[in-house]
């Protein structure tokens, strides 16, 4: 036989590896893909936006590292624009067409329920990054074996800021007390979970007034007028966001900060960005603040991801970098990237983060987190915005929570 | 009538090959992203298919057809979740349901003129969705149905399993269209036709033009509230959005982009809407500005619908 090299064997070479090289590419790459879906357009799209920013500063960090199991990581990302329906869709596709292993879901609430139901019948490990429902986890019927939680909780959240109110509101004497947060499912029922354990400790707390705005309402002014009406001691708001910042600002105009005392979760930096004078000595939650733990991991943290995106990060932005970690962990550990090898991995499992109020966050068996940093403190209109923070105590959250538990028929 | 039979056997004939296809299908290659998209356009085919039978069969433009297409979600996914029936019976119960609201929801709206009737069906809309927003203790409110469809086996089928879902999803769907192609064509499909022309020359015919379109109107929002049943099988669940007027308006797209004057136009343009969204989802965040231009194509462009303009551009090359 020559070893002449004819024009057709150039040929048929080169078909045949034109032919096969996707599935070479496909083979050399051999990136794990990990499918990420959230809310990236619309009024709360800073709920995806500042999850991805965050994923992408984790995704550089563990590809420098050597990426999971050898492999280079890729995160696909999805718009479901919120809607439930799109959401499962997505998470389907992420799964089914797009080759994703793992799936970081950073829903609001009513499209991670949709997602859980998927990922029940997938059998893929998904962790849920910003939904703060309870029942998501706490609920057996609910709860699937391969989706945790990464993210804070609604009832954690209650009980420590019960705790903190109640003994504010006893040492200012706040007896009369009114509420204004959003009129839907969260706003109602977060505020009915708050008051419940509110009374638990000031059991001579009266509510006199209570205000419903509207999500995305631009006007406040009746919301407003209604509530200095009332003349109430104090004010609890569960707004957030836009509307938070929106009622802050007008509230400055009639002097509302002057004739009440106000308390608010809810308050993050894009909040405090978007408020013209932060009034001084609102009580306020920490969502994420790079004083609180007052550590230079967290610091070092917030400062990072300011440089890299020029804006400050969100709540929204650690609970997807601590998903990550507990993802890098898991896999180290279960040396595997399947759903149950994951779920037993995860299940129980702690992790050194910034972000935990001892430098820890846990797993807890139900599928969520606890440890994470919770404190209270209250505002000043400059840096660090919110001082005086003291850290809610775990160990009476936990306590609470179970009975909440009870309670709902839970365990 | 002999004609009519015929046609009526060349369209079961042509139901069945397609059925049969979709069914050999998985055989062949499984893809689950193609079994994901005939569940999810099974339900969509269904529901602007139904709404054409409004539009483009009567000439009643409803706004507010997405409230059956989700009460028939949230009765079908209540039933599954508070009672012990089983899937079918749940199922056909949730139709009947839903058809007994249209009734009711028609019997108002029917007798009012073409833009009184699209406003009054908007508002009955409204007026279902804030109910499902409002009664929390029953729907969940904006949170939506949770915690997933139990008992989800239908004779030996596993509704769980994606492939028997994508089967049973195929068979309904077919079923579904079929019946709806039937009661086009009988002669109550004409007469809906007849006063979609001239609704005076109708009503001089002694045809009493409100029952006529109350009829329609009943038909059309069980069959949307069967389109529903299958969406709400799909999210293992039933959410606010799926009663929302934009959901109401996805169909009306759909409809218009597939064709009006065409049985299948609607199911051509669900397909169409559906794979656009999926493509887009995949490239842009900025989806809505892509479909609206792909849509001022569609309506600028070729000024009728895909299936429309295909039958209009053949006809006029036979002659």
């Amino acid at each position: 036989m020559s070893a002449v090299i004819t024009r057709r064997t150039v040929l048929a070479a080169g078909t045949a590896s034109l032919l096969a090289a996707p599935w070479v590419a496909r083979a050399q790459a051999n990136t794990l893909r990990i499918g990420m879906q959230s809310i990236l357009s619309g009024p709360i799209a800073l709920l995806g936006t500042s999850s991805r920013n965050a994923l992408m500063m984790e995704q550089d960090r563990i590809n420098a590292a050597g990426g999971f199991l050898g492999r280079q990581i890729e995160i696909v990302y999805r718009d479901s624009k919120g809607q439930p329906q799109e959401a499962a869709r997505i998470a389907r596709e992420l799964v089914n067409s797009s080759g994703c292993e793992l799936l970081i879901d950073a829903e609001a609430s009513s499209a991670s329920f949709a997602v859980q139901e998927v990922v029940r019948s997938l059998d893929v490990a998904c962790i849920h990054t910003n939904s703060e429902t309870s029942s998501l986890t706490a609920d057996p019927k609910i709860r699937a074996p391969t989706a945790f939680r990464v993210a804070r909780q609604g009832v954690h959240d209650a009980v420590a800021g019960s705790i903190y109110l109640a003994e504010y509101a006893s040492a200012k004497k706040l007896n009369k007390w009114a509420t204004c947060s959003p009129d839907y499912a969260y706003g109602r029922d977060t505020t009915a979970q708050y008051l419940q354990f509110f009374k638990q400790f000031k059991p001579d707390l009266e509510v006199i007034t209570e205000a419903w705005p509207k999500l995305g309402q631009p006007d406040f002014t009746e919301v407003i007028t209604k509530l200095i009406q009332a003349k109430p001691q104090a004010l609890f708001t569960l707004l957030y966001a836009g509307d938070l910042s929106a009622f802050v600002n007008q509230g400055n105009i009639y002097a509302l900060f002057a004739q009440m005392a106000v308390a608010t979760p809810n308050v993050d930096y894009p909040v405090l960005a978007a408020i013209k004078n932060l009034p001084a000595g609102i009580q306020s939650a920490t969502r994420y603040l790079e004083t609180f733990p007052d550590t230079p991991a967290n610091k070092e943290w917030g400062q990072a991801y300011f440089k890299k995106w020029n804006e400050r990060p969100t709540n929204w932005s650690w609970q997807n970098t601590v998903a990550m970690q507990f993802y890098e962990q898991a896999i180290k550990k279960a040396n595997a990237l399947d759903g149950k090898a994951l779920a037993a991995a995860l299940s129980g499992m702690r992790i050194y983060t910034p972000f935990g109020v001892d430098g820890t966050i846990t797993m807890r068996d139900d599928h969520t987190t606890i440890g994470y940093a919770i404190g209270w403190g209250q505002t000043i209109p400059k840096e660090p915005f919110i001082v005086d923070v003291k850290a809610a105590d775990w160990g009476k959250i936990i306590e609470l929570e179970t009975e909440w538990k009870k309670q709902q028929r839970y365990i | 009538m002999k004609g009519n039979r015929r046609s009526g056997t060349r369209e079961t004939a042509i139901a069945a090959v397609a059925l049969l296809i979709v069914l050999v299908v998985p055989f062949v290659h499984r893809s689950p992203a193609f079994e994901d998209f005939v569940i999810r356009l099974s339900s969509m085919a269904l529901f602007a298919t139904s709404l054409n039978l409004l539009v483009g069969n009567t000439g009643m433009v409803s706004f507010g057809h997405g409230m059956f297409y989700g009460l028939g979600a949230y009765a079908f996914a209540l039933m599954m979740q508070m009672t012990e029936l089983s899937l079918p019976v749940a199922a056909m119960l949730a139709v009947l349901f839903t058809t007994v609201a249209a009734l009711c929801v028609g019997a108002i709206c029917v007798r009012l003129s073409t833009d009184y009737f699209a406003f009054i069906t908007l508002a009955f809309q409204m007026l279902i969705y804030s109910v499902i927003i409002s009664w929390q203790s029953l729907t969940g409110g904006d949170q939506g149905l949770r915690g997933g469809l139990p008992r989800r086996e239908i004779f030996g089928f596993d509704l769980a399993s994606q492939l028997h879902l994508y089967q049973c999803c195929a068979v309904v769907a077919v079923l579904g269209l079929l019946a709806l192609r039937h009661i086009s064509a009988s002669p109550f499909g004409q007469t809906l036709r007849m006063i979609r022309d001239n609704e005076s020359r109708t009503g001089f015919l002694g045809v009493v033009l409100w029952r006529a379109r109350l009829w329609a109107f009943t038909i059309a929002g069980g069959f949307a509230g069967l389109g529903g049943v299958l969406a709400a099988l799909f999210v293992s669940g039933a959410y606010p959005e799926l009663a929302d007027w934009p959901n109401s308006g996805q169909a009306i797209f759909a409809v218009m982009l597939g064709g009006i004057n065409s049985f299948l136009g609607p199911v051509l343009g669900a397909a169409i809407l559906l794979a656009l969204n999926d493509a887009v989802a995949r490239v842009t965040e900025y989806q809505g500005l892509v479909l609206g231009i792909v849509i001022l194509i569609f309506a600028l462009g070729l000024r009728r619908g895909v299936l429309d303009f295909l039958r209009v551009a053949w006809s006029k090359d036979s002659q």
